[in-house]
């Protein structure tokens, strides 16, 4: 089963991937906005972290989505 | 004069609805009904009460018993009141000479078969033959008891809740009738003929062997004590009754508590209750002695560890212990450290007060709901499609419906009443669509007109859904004035042009669903053109990894096809718990305050900050599963838990276990012990439906009242003990009364507004909205537009689960539910109701059943890749090959040892719906199982304060 930080990884992810019908950019800043709107402080707080410290796991347009927190 | 409606009274026929009036006289009163009305109804609703037996308004009118015979002008004979209908200028006499002796007549020739015991008899003081012996004089009986009668028929003991007297019996088919027309099961009938007939249940089978579903119909309708509560058999005739909203599932059935003091003796069906009309299931009727249960938790409870003993303090106490444990877990983890679940099964006024605690006296937006693991995908999906995250009809919409679909719901198990409703309508000829992986019992209504079962792979409902879109934006299928009027057209044509694309066409998505391309284009222009479309769905739905790309798939067809804003149309979410509306309603979610105003709204903080006097932390909070994963990343460390039991509901078991054993301080406020408790601290006594006032909202978002009929059985409502410990964590709120706190409610949230406790009173309920624009409620929503001005079409597309079968795991699991018993089991697994369905059982097809050497019975391990049960198995052909089923209402089960972690993309509700397993026959329970009966045992153990060995759980 995943860790908690594996779970986060995989649900940015899984918000860009049911997104992705519009392009990487417009997906991206949908999956931007849905975290801002839905996750708790820590969670943006922790993934960002991830993606400073190299980001492992994080699709294109999670990569951009966080960039955008 | 005419009379308004008084529930109590039976008026003898149904009320017809006919914009003509039709006046006729009625024993010299000149009197207006409307065209339709039985002579029967139109004397009663004038109070001339005319003697009837075999007629009841909750069915249609029969004419056996010959009691309302009347008189007519220009007619011949003694025709039934009830079966005639009234015409223009009609002159009917109900009371003469002639029809009291042809009435005594028949009464005595009811009763010269009929024993003579009145005053030992159950029905003594609610008897209508013993009320119809008196009202028309009956003084003697010729006839004696020397000839062939029916006084030794033999007494039918067999269902736990009520018994069949058949020397009571007179055939008046009232119970046959209930059980076809009103609950639409056909498990009874009259055998024989003539002097020979009979009520039997099935083929002269026991009720408990018959396909009686103990719905209790029969027994209200029943006019002896032949069909007679055992409760009342034994205990004797209530002396007052209550009217207050069952807390069972989402249907929110109003009830007549029926009481002898503090005691309920039997629970009856409230004709004008607007949800179920009067009509009942075997869980509201009869499953209420959880209530008085030996196991409920009748003081507070505190302990430092949770392999020590529980050790009883006062209320004060266990306030005072459970306030310090959470201010030193804040000061030594930081403010976030600590949350709260509220309850989809407690009142509206509670869950306000649980998530008001969380925000004020815990000072973060760490609050969340069970609804988050079951309909939180309707919230989202429906909330950026249609403006509003509710169901759009009443419930009685469906009458008017011409096709049913049925998405992932199973109503006559899951919401009975309603799945007698839908019945009714499916046997008047309207069409019905099922989208299941399992053949449900709703497509083998007796009497169904036309059904198409879309039998889909499990977690391919978007892929479905698109091609049912896809042929109805190809085949000219469109409403194109509605959604000119009113959809967005750019999200409109985005769509239109998604949709259209062939990879959704039925021919593309076979591959994916399983499902025949020409059924899916069947049932598409079935829904399409066949007039009203009604969408009703379930769990089925939520409960996928796009749960909220499908409640957004479900509004694009309802919009595509303009079926919305109308009786007889519309999306319906079947909500699973009695108040999973009201509990969203109410500001659960982390991320809302009550009526879904985001908390990262200034102004609506603005509002929320000087009603409540604290500064509101704009951020949203910790959902559930996020809770899990910050407790076992060790920076989440306290929980007060309200009326819910995560660790047998939410899934990956073990995962669960462990992120609450990591918990410092846990709070479960519960009526019983529940799997939560087990890992709790403090324990604060929780108090059933039955002891406390409040409203439930239920899934046609209809505010009902919930009255106090008995005291609370360790002396606070669920209310009360937020107060104390929210006070004792040094936020002190003020209410001495739960209509005190709608009243802040409807201040604070816009839909509210117009919602009081008095408004309640005079309405009997409310459909919110309920606001200035809407002061007597809304019984169906965007008849004129959406919250969101146009309706807005989503972009679907199909991404497959990453639970997907293997090798390894070859078999897809799914759950579900079963009509007798109701969510974890812990009220219904305290009633008789366990007669039914004592344990949870997996069901296997005969081909991977044969394949794998399964019998009947034997028992299997299932594993998956978060862990493995044992259940034993029930071979099934309700499921295609590929797919095994099983429910969870039984803790031991471990049926979510093995769901895993996957969830929804944009609200986390758990992928219950699909599971990859492989099953095989084994000989012992599994690890797991072994080790939460020896959990169990201790924990029963620590509970009456005795210590144990420490076993790990």
């Amino acid at each position: 089963m995943r860790s908690a930080q594996q779970q986060l990884i995989h649900m940015v992810n899984q918000i860009g991937e049911n997104n992705q019908h519009s392009g990487v950019e417009s997906a991206a800043a949908f999956t931007s906005t849905h975290i801002q709107k839905f996750w708790a402080r820590s969670m943006k707080q922790d993934i960002i972290q991830h993606l400073n410290n190299g980001g492992q796991g994080l699709s294109e347009i999670s990569i951009a989505a966080i960039k955008k927190l | 004069m005419l009379e308004y409606f008084d529930p109590s009274k039976d008026l003898g026929t149904p009320a017809i609805f006919s914009a003509t009036s039709i006046t006729l006289d009625i024993d010299g009163n000149s009197i207006s009904v409307p065209e339709g009305t039985s002579v029967l109804r139109a004397a009663a609703l004038y109070n001339i009460n005319i003697p009837k037996l075999c007629a009841t308004d909750s069915l249609e009118p029969f004419g056996s018993c010959r009691l309302c015979a009347v008189q007519i002008e220009g007619r011949r004979g003694y025709p039934a009141a009830c079966t005639t209908p009234v015409s223009e200028g009609m002159q009917v006499v109900t009371q003469n000479t002639k029809l009291a002796k042809l009435r005594r007549n028949v009464m005595e020739l009811y009763i010269s078969d009929h024993p003579l015991d009145c005053l030992t008899c159950p029905a003594n003081g609610d008897c209508e033959l013993q009320d119809m012996a008196g009202a028309v004089g009956l003084r003697e009986v010729r006839y004696g008891f020397n000839g062939s009668n029916h006084l030794d028929a033999p007494t039918d003991d067999s269902n736990p809740y009520f018994s069949f007297d058949a020397s009571k019996c007179i055939v008046c088919s009232r119970c046959v009738r209930a059980c076809e027309e009103v609950q639409g099961t056909f498990a009874l009938t009259i055998d024989g003929r003539g002097f020979d007939s009979k009520v039997s249940a099935g083929v002269n089978q026991d009720f408990i062997d018959s396909d009686c579903v103990s719905c209790g119909a029969c027994v209200q309708a029943c006019p002896t004590s032949t069909l007679m509560e055992k409760s009342v058999i034994e205990q004797g005739q209530p002396e007052h009754s209550i009217v207050t909203t069952c807390a069972y599932c989402g249907v929110g059935c109003s009830f007549e508590a029926q009481m002898q003091g503090d005691q309920v003796i039997r629970m009856v069906p409230y004709k004008g209750g607007e949800a179920n009309q009067g009509h009942s299931c075997v869980k509201g009727r009869f499953a209420f002695g959880y209530a008085t249960h030996k196991d409920r938790i009748k003081a507070p409870m505190i302990r430092d560890h949770i392999d020590q003993p529980w050790r009883e303090v006062s209320w004060d106490e266990a306030f005072s212990f459970a306030a310090a444990k959470i201010k030193g877990i804040q000061k030594k983890y930081g403010r976030e450290s600590v949350g709260g679940i509220t309850s989809s099964r407690c009142t509206n006024e509670e869950t306000y007060l649980v998530q008001k605690l969380i925000r004020t006296a815990f000072g973060n937006n760490n609050t969340d709901t069970c609804a988050r693991v079951c309909h939180s995908p309707t919230g989202f999906g429906l909330k950026t499609t249609l403006g509003e995250s509710a169901g759009t009809q009443t419930f009685d919409s469906v009458r008017e419906a011409d096709c049913i679909m049925v998405i992932g719901a199973n109503p006559t198990d899951a919401h009975p009443v309603f799945g007698s409703l839908m019945r009714r309508r499916l046997r008047e000829g309207a069409s019905l669509i099922v989208v299941d992986p399992r053949d449900i019992d709703l497509l083998a209504t007796p009497h169904l007109n036309q059904a198409i079962h879309l039998q889909l792979r499990p977690g391919t409902n978007v892929a479905l859904i698109n091609a049912l879109a896809h042929v109805i934006a190809t085949q000219e299928l469109l409403d194109k004035d509605f959604i000119a009027k009113r959809c967005a057209s750019d999200a409109f044509e985005q769509w239109l042009a998604f949709i259209s694309e062939s990879r959704n066409s039925p021919e593309e998505t076979e591959a994916i669903t399983g499902v025949a391309p020409d059924k899916v284009r069947s049932a598409a222009r079935l829904y399409a053109t066949v007039g009203n479309g009604a969408i009703f769905y379930g769990l089925g739905v939520t409960e996928h990894s796009q749960g909220s790309t499908m409640v957004m798939g479900i509004a694009n067809l309802a919009l595509a096809t303009g079926n919305l804003g109308r009786l007889g149309v519309g999306v319906n979410p079947l909500r699973g718990q009695n108040n999973v509306q009201g509990s969203c309603d109410m500001g659960s979610f982390p991320h809302e305050l009550p009526g879904y105003q985001h908390v990262g709204e200034q102004q609506v903080r603005d509002k929320f900050e000087a009603a409540w006097k604290v500064k509101i932390d704009p951020e949203p909070g910790l959902r559930i599963p996020n809770m899990f994963d910050a407790a076992l990343n060790g920076t989440f460390k306290g929980l007060y838990v309200q009326g819910e039991d995560i660790a047998q509901s939410d899934p990956n078991t073990q995962h669960v276990e462990k992120a609450l054993c990591s918990l410092e301080c846990l709070i479960v406020q519960d009526i019983f012990l529940n799997e939560t408790a087990k890992f709790a601290h403090v324990l604060l006594p929780g108090a059933t439906f039955l002891e406390k006032d409040g409203t439930f909202t239920n899934a046609e978002r209809r505010i009902n009242r919930v009255r106090k009929v008995m005291p609370p059985l360790a002396g606070l409502a669920d209310w009360e003990v937020t107060l104390g410990l929210s006070k004792a964590l040094g936020y002190e709120m003020h209410y001495d009364h739960p209509s005190e706190i709608m009243d802040e409610i409807a201040q604070l949230t816009p839909t509210f507004s117009g919602v009081s406790y008095q408004k309640l009173e005079e309405l009997g309920s409310i459909q919110w909205p309920c606001n200035e624009q809407h002061p007597l409620g809304t019984p169906t929503m965007h008849v004129e537009d959406f919250p969101i001005g146009k309706g807005n079409f989503a972009i679907t597309e199909f991404i497959p689960t990453q639970e997907r079968s293997t090798r390894r795991l070859p078999l897809l699991l799914t759950t579900g539910r079963i009509l007798s018993q109701y969510n974890v089991g812990a009220q219904t697994r305290r009633t008789q109701n366990m007669t039914w369905h004592s344990e949870d059982v997996l069901e296997v097809h005969p081909h991977d059943a044969l394949e794998r050497g399964i019998n009947d019975g034997d028992w299997l391990g299932i594993t998956s890749r978060a862990g493995n049960t044992v259940l034993r198995a029930k071979i099934s052909e309700r499921m295609q090959p590929g797919i095994v089923y099983t429910t969870f209402h039984h803790p031991g089960s471990g049926a979510n040892v093995i769901t895993t972690d996957n969830s929804d993309w944009a609200t986390n509700c758990p992928e219950y719906k699909v599971t990859a397993v492989q099953v095989e026959k084994v000989s012992q329970p599994s690890r797991w199982q072994k080790a939460f009966q020896d959990s169990d045992k201790k924990q029963q153990q620590l509970l009456k304060g005795k210590q144990t060995t420490s076993v790990d759980v």
